[in-house]
């Protein structure tokens, strides 16, 4: 009997120590950490679909409430005027969900283009749309409408990737509705 | 003193744990297709196994036979987490490079086979002695491995080119065949120096790997150490 305590006691001990010790780790890395994940892996997309900016675009981002969820926003600034913003959607692909990061010019109200930032598609097929031959169509495409070829719009899918494009667009779509309701505010933040 | 260089030292040569216990495969495979992967996986293990030898041997009196291997993966597993933790916030790309293998150092034969057949059994400062040793040892040869197959498969060392002009590389180095060749190889070339270095002593040559039983823990046989 006296075994059997012994045995719960350490084992509950070793355990509430180590989940509090490891707690309190993750609380304190939390902030660190968030930093290192965005340079690291949003970063790289950042860069590639904002316009020419001489401000920090991780560093100013700002997050904003849409409908039901938060959306952070990556301003480009370029001589004290906002250039571009971007910022992060997703659509289901074939593997899970597809991290689009897609970037709005505000004069011109046009896209400055597209970047993949994870995605779990087919390697060689699905991961194609994170290549420059399928992102380029969005570069200065308009907002007012963003459909594939095969649904009457003039996005040119994968060929045999047809979930990963339709994904892939779905979550520009997502993000052309963000921007419309946001884009008026964008002005007041940033200028 | 000479007790606490002798257990450091084991770990350096005459116990190698990739390459003469033959433990820890799955990393040394898995993560040395660079250089500087191996040696970043090496330091993660020194620190887990370090400390989690100190840990277990400071706690082995109060550890219930019983319930000890499930004490010491509790340990071990912590700690891991810690490492990964710390990883993700100070060395960002190389957690993008070592992917799951940090988890993976929890079930690392090398880190429950040295609580059980050391740490349990000796003082905390012989602990780290061996643990540091076994850490170390482990770095130099995912180290070696990684830099052999970098140099190979890409013809850099760390990101440096060392190659001569229109060399070409091995791709096939790089990758998992290649992990299994160049080990292969490696160990061949082990068991011959250390066969050479038996007939000079008039010992027979060596039979299977020189597997120290005590360090695997797997059986009734762990007590030997």
């Amino acid at each position: 009997m006296k075994e059997m305590i012994k045995m719960m006691v350490v084992l509950s001990l070793i355990c509430g120590i180590s989940g509090a010790t490891l707690a309190a780790l993750k609380e304190t890395t939390a902030p660190i950490i968030e930093e290192q994940v965005l340079t690291y892996v949003q970063a790289p997309a950042i860069e590639s679909v904002l316009n020419e900016y001489d401000n920090n675009p991780i560093k100013d981002r700002k997050k904003f409430d849409v409908d039901d969820q938060t959306v952070t926003v990556f301003p480009a600034i370029s001589n004290g005027k906002l250039t571009s913003v971007a910022f992060e959607t997703s659509g289901k692909g074939y593997g899970g969900n597809i991290g689009v990061m897609v970037g709005f010019d505000v004069n011109t109200m046009t896209l400055s283009g597209i970047g993949i930032t994870t995605m779990k598609e087919t390697p060689g097929l699905g991961s194609r749309v994170a290549g420059h031959g399928y992102t380029t169509q969005f570069k200065g495409h308009s907002i007012d409408s963003m459909k594939l070829k095969k649904n009457g719009g003039d996005i040119d899918a994968v060929a045999g990737a047809t979930i990963s494009s339709t994904g892939t667009v779905s979550a520009v779509q997502d993000a052309i509705n963000i921007f419309n309701t946001l884009k008026t505010q964008f002005a007041g933040d940033w200028s | 003193m000479n007790r606490l260089w002798k257990e450091f030292s084991k770990g350096l040569w005459k116990d190698l744990p990739p390459f003469k216990l033959v433990l820890g495969l799955c990393p040394v495979l898995a993560v040395t297709n660079t250089a500087n992967n191996g040696l970043g996986m090496g330091v993660a293990v020194i620190f887990v196994l370090t400390l989690s030898n100190f840990v277990v041997a400071l706690l082995r009196k109060i550890i219930p036979p019983k319930v000890r291997i499930a004490c010491f993966i509790a340990i071990s597993a912590s700690l891991v987490v810690a490492v990964e933790l710390l990883m993700q916030a100070f060395a960002y790309p190389l957690y993008q490079q070592l992917g799951i293998f940090v988890p993976l150092i929890v079930v690392n034969c090398i880190i429950l086979g040295r609580a059980e057949a050391f740490a349990s059994k000796n003082s905390p400062l012989l602990a780290i002695a061996d643990g540091l040793g076994m850490g170390i040892g482990f770095t130099m040869s995912l180290t070696f491995l990684g830099g052999l197959r970098e140099l190979l498969g890409t013809g850099q060392l760390f990101g440096v080119h060392m190659a001569w002009e229109g060399f070409e590389p091995f791709g096939i180095m790089v990758e998992a065949p290649g992990a299994f060749v160049s080990l292969g190889i490696v160990l061949a070339i082990m068991t011959f120096v250390e066969n050479i270095q038996r007939k000079r002593k008039g010992l027979a040559a060596v039979q299977s790997a020189t597997h120290d039983c005590g360090s695997c823990g797997g059986c009734s046989n762990a007590t030997k150490s």
